[in-house]
């Protein structure tokens, strides 16, 4: 995702030993050349003052003058071998010092790439160690202690380092999964997921969770644990028969029944469904002790360390929102790791300086906010002893109008908007450049989405700004776009917060894309704005839109655009263009096939403006970090982009002997 | 005394009252609510809007604006400042947790502030129109001019630039527990805060000292023959005080504000870091609280500055 451009590459061209060596070696060749083409005419003198000789004398003393003349020759050869010497005596010198000077460039360059390879090693491909203390941040807000009721990602990273899904991801960006409570898996028929269950797996048996009255401490885990978890949430009912607010209850909704049988789980399903079991991985999945939930239902929003037990790698000993939580690890954990002893959140830091001073203190180890530019700047002063990593932003940037209202009922309308999108412009102008145009798959599902070259070829995302706008025009002005009087922005004031200036940036588009001042830019709260989606009665949006929780796209394409999803708020109906579709891919097991149909999807719904369901772009987010922590990493450069709490907490792991970690003091996390 | 005592507190409590109200409604009419700011701070995935009403209906947020405002004064009568949405805890717990490091880091501020525009202000009236005076003046104004961030953020860049030393920003050490530590975090807000401060404090002396050193009075304590330190720190000072003194009442007011700005910056857990968070997540009950107790800390303190005008001035009579 970094790339090295002209700019990069031009600034690190510095001056250095081995090229000042080639410099004056080159220098030195030159200098002896020019003074072997100065000594040449002195030899062709010498030769026409002898023939001029012989001319002149007469016969008889033509042997004496031969005689002179051949001692001259003589002379004159020996001066020639001399000069010969001479210059084969200075060419070896010259190529003495050349070949020392290649050999040296050869040793710095075997010296340089030796470092390079070492300090790749160090880095990325260097062996974990265990032991040690994470030091991460803590939000200031977290919603719920049961996983299941929870839609904050903040109450991921704590429980997903504390509990188990019945399984992970290996890579959350591709989605290949592993193994977690469920050792092994297979889909038989489609329609069917059997699970074969991990053997001796036991809840925590030390810890604040453990001591809870409520909840048995170290008790064996059961299929009947697990199958509690999933007709909870199916139900979507509290035990006092109330509604809870279990967000996953629409994927748990898939689930017509379960078995379970020795050691196995199968989970029949209402329908075949090949997108199904990624979802066992989503990091919201997590499965908790049901006699602890039971009991702390009722006051399940507040939050504290006593309401949780788990299966996972860490115990958590300590949760106070916006002070400090902390998690020692499992010593009877299932399965081999995880590498970290300890894992320690301090306090949020709402202000860059702070979170700042703590980074650069080492009293963080790891900084992720603040913008691109200030990490950036921080990593550049400490070029030796930190790293920066970016990962895309699992949140798109979107613009919605109303198709059901004027004007937006007019398709031309629709259309001419999503096309004069500046998506590129916004991308500077919101990400300080980092970020790439999403189409209606959002390009962080790499595996379903458009290709950014092709993406290109619509004229909502084409290079041709120029040819772009005339036929958003055309469109606008053909729909009467000029007639509809003052059109409202609506802005999130969250987004606005992050982004002061957003709001107008965005009518101001559309304003110069229209030759208009008809864009008027308003903010409006999440509170506003959710519950105008909810009943269809919103007009315009910009801003974040619900975030994107596993890798593959077939899902959250249906649940926006099939005629009867709950997240189809533009009203969209086209039964064979879409719906038909989008059933087939999610039936479909081969990935080739689904992945087509997918596409058609895609580019039908480009072709008809996004139905008002704009979707601009998903921004880059770098990391900065000190050398000594090693994240679970995509590449030596990326991160990930999706939910990657599980892995995190197994693959993690601090290099007690980096440099780096020096002036480091490592927090005691409060103990079991 | 005692019965304007009683008046004016009686006049505060009125103040009081109003603020309360005034923040009650403006926190109201603002858009969203703690439920909504959750959801946009936490993952939108999931978000309903059986899930926001929800939230809504725990919180109590769902009730009508006006029985809302009816138990608010009715806790309050009680002083009873109800619960922080976020954390959970009493309004009261939370300020008992964070008015220690407020008062802290104010103090300091304070003793920076006043420790540096009382001689200043006094060297520059004695000086007057002389390269000393020139040169404090000048430095006044530039203090005046560069906003608290912006110096704290200089000599943020300054430490880290070259590890002077370590600002325990996590840690949170009080000054009684861990004096050294703590001094090295308060070190930057309370020199950029007391600096801040300063300006205000040593211009205004400088002007009461440079009137009272002008008066018919000074004029016969010289022709006395008195020392002119004896002139200036007991005759002068003394009468050039009243002034500076109503305006120490006011810089309260102007270091709580500056508080706001340097906690968060300093990640300071006092009140001016709550005050913000409770703003930014819509935290009601935790901003209606903090901003009556801040009321109340700035009203009284000028009527406990209004107090002191009898003892440092005898002719003036409160009762």
């Amino acid at each position: 995702m970094t790339e090295r451009n002209h700019w990069t590459q031009l600034s690190r061209r510095h001056l250095t030993r081995r090229a000042l060596l080639r410099g004056s070696a080159r220098a030195g060749v030159g200098a002896a050349g020019l003074a072997l083409v100065g000594c040449g005419g002195d030899d062709d003198d010498v030769q026409q003052q002898a023939v001029t000789q012989v001319q002149q004398q007469d016969q008889q003393q033509q042997q004496a003058i031969q005689e002179q003349q051949q001692q001259a020759a003589q002379q004159q050869q020996a001066q020639q071998q001399q000069a010969a010497q001479q210059q084969a005596t200075q060419q070896q010198q010259e190529q003495r010092a050349q070949q020392q000077a290649q050999q040296i460039e050869a040793q710095e360059q075997t010296q340089q790439d030796q470092a390079e390879q070492q300090a790749a090693v160090s880095r990325y491909d260097k062996a974990p160690v265990d032991g040690g203390t994470i030091v991460d941040i803590t939000a200031v807000i977290f919603d719920s202690a049961d996983a299941s009721q929870s839609v904050s990602s903040e109450v991921l990273r704590v429980l997903g380092r504390i509990q188990s899904k019945l399984l992970r991801f290996s890579n959350p960006d591709s989605g290949e999964l592993a193994a977690d409570l469920a050792s092994g898996w297979e889909v038989p028929d489609g329609q069917t997921v059997v699970l074969q269950l991990r053997e001796g797996v036991s809840w925590h048996a030390e810890g604040p969770g453990a001591d809870h009255p409520a909840s048995t401490a170290g008790r064996t885990l059961t299929a009947e644990d697990l199958a509690w978890n999933i007709e909870r949430q199916k139900s979507g009912l509290l035990q006092d028969g109330t509604e809870g607010a279990f967000g996953r209850k629409g994927y748990w909704s898939n689930v017509a029944s379960i078995d379970i049988d020795a050691g196995a789980m199968t989970l029949n399903l209402t329908a075949p469904n090949a997108a199904f079991l990624q979802g066992l991985a989503n990091e919201f999945n997590l499965m908790g002790q049901p006699e602890l939930l039971i009991d702390i239902e009722p006051d399940a929003v507040n939050v504290s360390a006593d309401k949780v037990i788990g299966t996972g790698p860490y115990i958590l000993t300590e949760w106070l929102p916006g002070e400090s939580i902390s998690a020692v690890r499992n010593p009877d954990y299932h399965s081999p790791g995880p590498r970290a002893h300890n894992w320690v959140w301090n306090q949020s830091f709402e202000d860059p300086t702070a979170y700042r001073i703590a980074f650069e203190q080492k009293q963080v180890d790891s900084m992720l906010t603040g913008g691109a530019e200030l990490l950036q700047s921080i990593q550049a002063e400490n070029p030796d002893s930190t790293f920066l990593t970016y990962k895309g932003s699992a949140f798109p940037i979107a613009a919605y109008v109303n198709p059901i209202f004027e004007p937006w009922n007019d398709p031309r309308m629709v259309k001419a908007i999503d096309i004069a999108i500046d998506r590129r412009a916004l991308i500077q102008q919101l990400a300080q450049g980092l970020g790439k145009a999403s189409g209606p798959v959002p390009w962080v599902q790499e595996a379903w989405a458009i290709p950014q070259e092709e993406l290109a070829e619509f004229a909502a995302y084409s290079l041709d700004r120029e040819a772009a706008l005339q036929e958003a025009n055309a469109l606008w002005s053909a729909a009467g776009g000029a007639e509809a009087g003052q059109i409202d922005w609506v802005n999130s004031d969250a987004y606005e917060a992050t982004r002061p200036g957003s709001t107008e940036a965005v009518a101001e588009m559309f304003n110069q894309a229209f030759g208009t001042d008809q864009f008027q830019g308003v903010t409006q709260s999440y509170g506003e704005i959710f519950p105008a989606w909810f009943e269809k009665t919103f007009t315009t949006f910009f801003s974040w839109i619900p975030n994107l929780t596993v890798p593959d796209a077939r899902a959250d394409l249906a649940a926006a655009f099939k005629t009867d999803a709950a997240g189809n708020y533009w009203g969209i109906s086209e039964p064979d263009e879409i719906d038909a579709k989008l059933d087939a891919a999610t039936q479909e097991f081969d990935f080739e096939k689904a992945n087509a149909l997918v596409r058609e999807v895609q580019d039908f719904i480009i072709e008809n403006g996004q139905f008002g369901r704009h979707i601009i772009y998903n921004a880059v987010e770098p990391t900065v970090a000190w050398n000594y922590l090693h994240p679970a990493l995509k590449s030596e450069t990326e991160g990930y982009t999706f939910e990657s709490e599980s892995l995190q907490a197994l693959d993690s792991w601090i290099d007690p002997d980096d440099p780096s970690i020096e002036g480091r003091a490592e927090p005691e996390p409060r103990p079991l | 005394m005692q019965q304007y005592i009683v008046r004016r507190a009686i006049l505060n409590i009125f103040v009081l009252w109003i603020v309360a109200t005034l923040v009650f409604f403006a926190v109201h009419v603002l858009p969203g609510n703690f439920a909504s700011q959750q959801f946009a701070s936490a993952n939108l995935g999931s978000v309903s809007p059986e899930a926001i009403a929800r939230a809504e209906a725990v919180l109590g947020l769902d009730r009508p604006v006006f029985e809302q405002y009816g138990t608010f004064l009715w806790d309050l009568v009680r002083f009873d400042l109800g619960e922080s949405f976020r954390s959970k805890r009493s309004v009261w717990n939370e300020l008992g947790r964070a008015v220690p490091y407020s008062i802290e880091l104010g103090v300091l501020i304070v003793l920076v502030g006043f420790t540096i525009a009382i001689p200043v202000g006094i060297i520059s009236a004695v000086k007057q129109d002389q390269l000393p005076d020139y040169v404090l003046r000048g430095g006044a104004i530039f203090a005046l001019a560069a906003p608290v961030f912006w110096t704290a953020s200089i000599a943020v860049i300054l430490v880290l630039q070259w590890d002077l030393f370590k600002i325990d920003v996590d840690g949170q050490p009080h000054l009684w527990e861990n004096p050294k530590s703590a001094l090295q975090w308060y070190l930057i807000p309370m020199f950029a805060g007391g600096i801040a401060g300063t300006a205000t404090t040593m211009r205004l002396l400088r002007s009461q000292m440079l009137e009272v050193l002008r008066a018919d009075y000074v004029v016969t304590a010289r022709a006395k023959g008195l020392p002119e330190r004896t002139i200036v720190m007991r005759h002068v000072l003394r009468n050039a005080w009243l002034p500076v003194l109503t305006v120490m009442g006011l810089t309260v007011a102007t270091i709580i504000g500056s508080q706001i700005v340097l906690e968060q910056m300093f990640n300071v857990p006092g009140v001016g870091r709550l005050l913000f968070q409770a703003i930014t997540l819509r935290d009601t009950p935790l901003l209606e609280g903090l901003v009556l107790v801040v009321a109340f800390v700035v009203v009284f303190t000028n009527l406990f500055v209004d107090l002191l005008y009898g003892l440092f001035d005898p002719r003036v009579r409160l009762a």
